[in-house]
């Protein structure tokens, strides 16, 4: 069957996530017996401020090596190192107004990293090789050896 | 004296010179940088195993993290392996591998997988056994069950929508789905060996939200680099007004088009 007969697929995929994220929270609200959802909340914002801050001075970097004659650098160079220095200096001053307070935070976000990766990896993987494996109904035009399948022919009604 | 026991020599100098070493591999083939780069990834390599040498796990949250890295590595590694060993036994043109290692790739796959249940169920090593290491090895395991979880739910989904007898993907993954879903509820019903339910939550709503918020982070910030990448565009100038040809040059063009277009040769 088409895709294009099922609707807006990703509608109902997006709804299949969003309920399976309830599910796992629910759970472990249900085993642990709740938390402070304004502290976790909070906790979200500062992974993001400091994840954007790193992954700013990532590029930045990477722009820095990369950066030639003939590159409009200066919008990058100077973009970036502003947004790096916000997010970083954001996420110094919550959690205890120096860089080393960064350390165990930044620590916790690459080993996040690369956990989410293996298992994206794992599954594209899996994927990968299982789609590459489909057996396919045998073609007769592909054993006509003249042509090698490619024929082209009118048909009368 | 430099000491590769500190964490900001032996290991955030080292991710920096990695960013470094990756902007100088996209120069031109020509440029000087490039011929750095081998040194640069050198030189970053070294200090980060002094470092890993120097410090035991436990120390900080850096040694902590590469203990955590290094005890993945295997069944990381396996699982690789076996989908790579699956997808080029396959029966597609693109597979030089013999046809009868194909079941064994998948089992290798999978074999990673009930790896990481093992070391569930097993004593940890020192490094991973308590303290910052404790957290981050717990994180690890809970981001890689969480991603697992949704991204099969999400990949078998799709193949069941798109239909075309893609029944036995969208079965594989939702057996992937279901053996990260029974690992989660072990883990955060009963705890593992070393640590114990309670700890596993302080783990999810602590460092898995941190987490969350990490990967929109940086989604954000990959948006305002293409951003940044547009408003540099679109303040270029406009291109010079380009002077027409001269006689001279055009006919050497004529002589260029008009050899390798193979016409007018014999006039």
């Amino acid at each position: 069957m088409a895709a294009e007969d099922k609707g807006p697929w990703w509608r109902l995929i997006g709804l299949l996530l969003l309920l399976i994220l309830a599910g796992m929270d629910l759970l472990v609200w249900q085993l642990s017996g709740g938390t402070d959802v304004p502290a976790a909340f909070e906790n979200m914002l500062l992974g993001a401020a400091l994840a954007f801050g790193l992954a700013s001075l990532a590029l930045l970097l990477v722009t820095l090596g990369a950066v030639h004659r003939h590159a409009r650098w200066r919008e990058q160079v100077f973009g970036l190192a502003l947004f790096a220095g916000l997010g970083l200096s954001y996420a110094a001053n919550e959690m205890g107004d120096s860089i080393d307070a960064l350390r165990p935070g930044a620590g916790m976000l690459l080993a996040g990293l690369s956990a989410a990766l293996a298992a994206t990896g794992l599954i594209f993987g899996l994927l990968l090789a299982l789609v590459t494996g489909r057996e396919h109904v045998p073609d007769p035009l592909h054993d006509l050896q003249s042509t090698g399948g490619d024929v082209s022919m009118d048909i009368e009604d | 004296m430099l000491n590769p026991a500190d964490p900001a020599l032996g290991f955030w100098i080292p991710l920096g010179l990695f960013c470094l070493a990756f902007g100088f591999w996209l120069t031109d083939k020509e440029d000087f940088r490039r011929r750095c780069l081998a040194p640069t990834v050198l030189v970053a390599t070294v200090l980060i195993v002094a470092h890993g040498a120097k410090t035991r796990g436990g120390d900080a949250a850096e040694t902590a993290l590469l203990a955590v890295l290094f005890h993945m590595l295997g069944p990381v590694a396996l699982m690789a392996a076996g989908t790579l060993i699956a997808t080029f036994a396959g029966p597609s043109p693109v597979g030089p591998l013999p046809r009868g290692l194909r079941p064994f790739g998948f089992i290798m796959a999978i074999g990673g997988i009930f790896w990481i249940g093992w070391m569930l169920i097993s004593e940890p090593p020192t490094a991973t056994a308590h303290g910052i290491g404790e957290t981050i090895w717990g994180a690890w395991v809970l981001v890689f069950l969480c991603t697992l979880i949704l991204i099969s739910a999400m990949a078998g989904s799709f193949c069941v929508m798109m239909g075309e007898q893609r029944h036995k993907e969208a079965l594989v993954l939702a057996g992937l789905a279901l053996a990260g879903s029974l690992m989660f509820l072990q883990l955060v019903e009963d705890g593992s060996a070393d640590l114990l339910a309670s700890g596993w939550h302080d783990i999810y709503w602590n460092e898995i939200t941190f987490i969350f918020g990490g990967i929109i982070g940086l989604i954000l910030a990959a948006i305002a680099f293409i951003g940044l990448v547009y408003i540099a565009e679109k303040r270029a100038p406009d291109p010079d007004v380009v002077a027409p040809l001269t006689e001279a040059e055009k006919a050497v063009v004529d002589a260029v088009l008009r050899e390798h277009l193979g016409i007018g040769g014999e006039e």
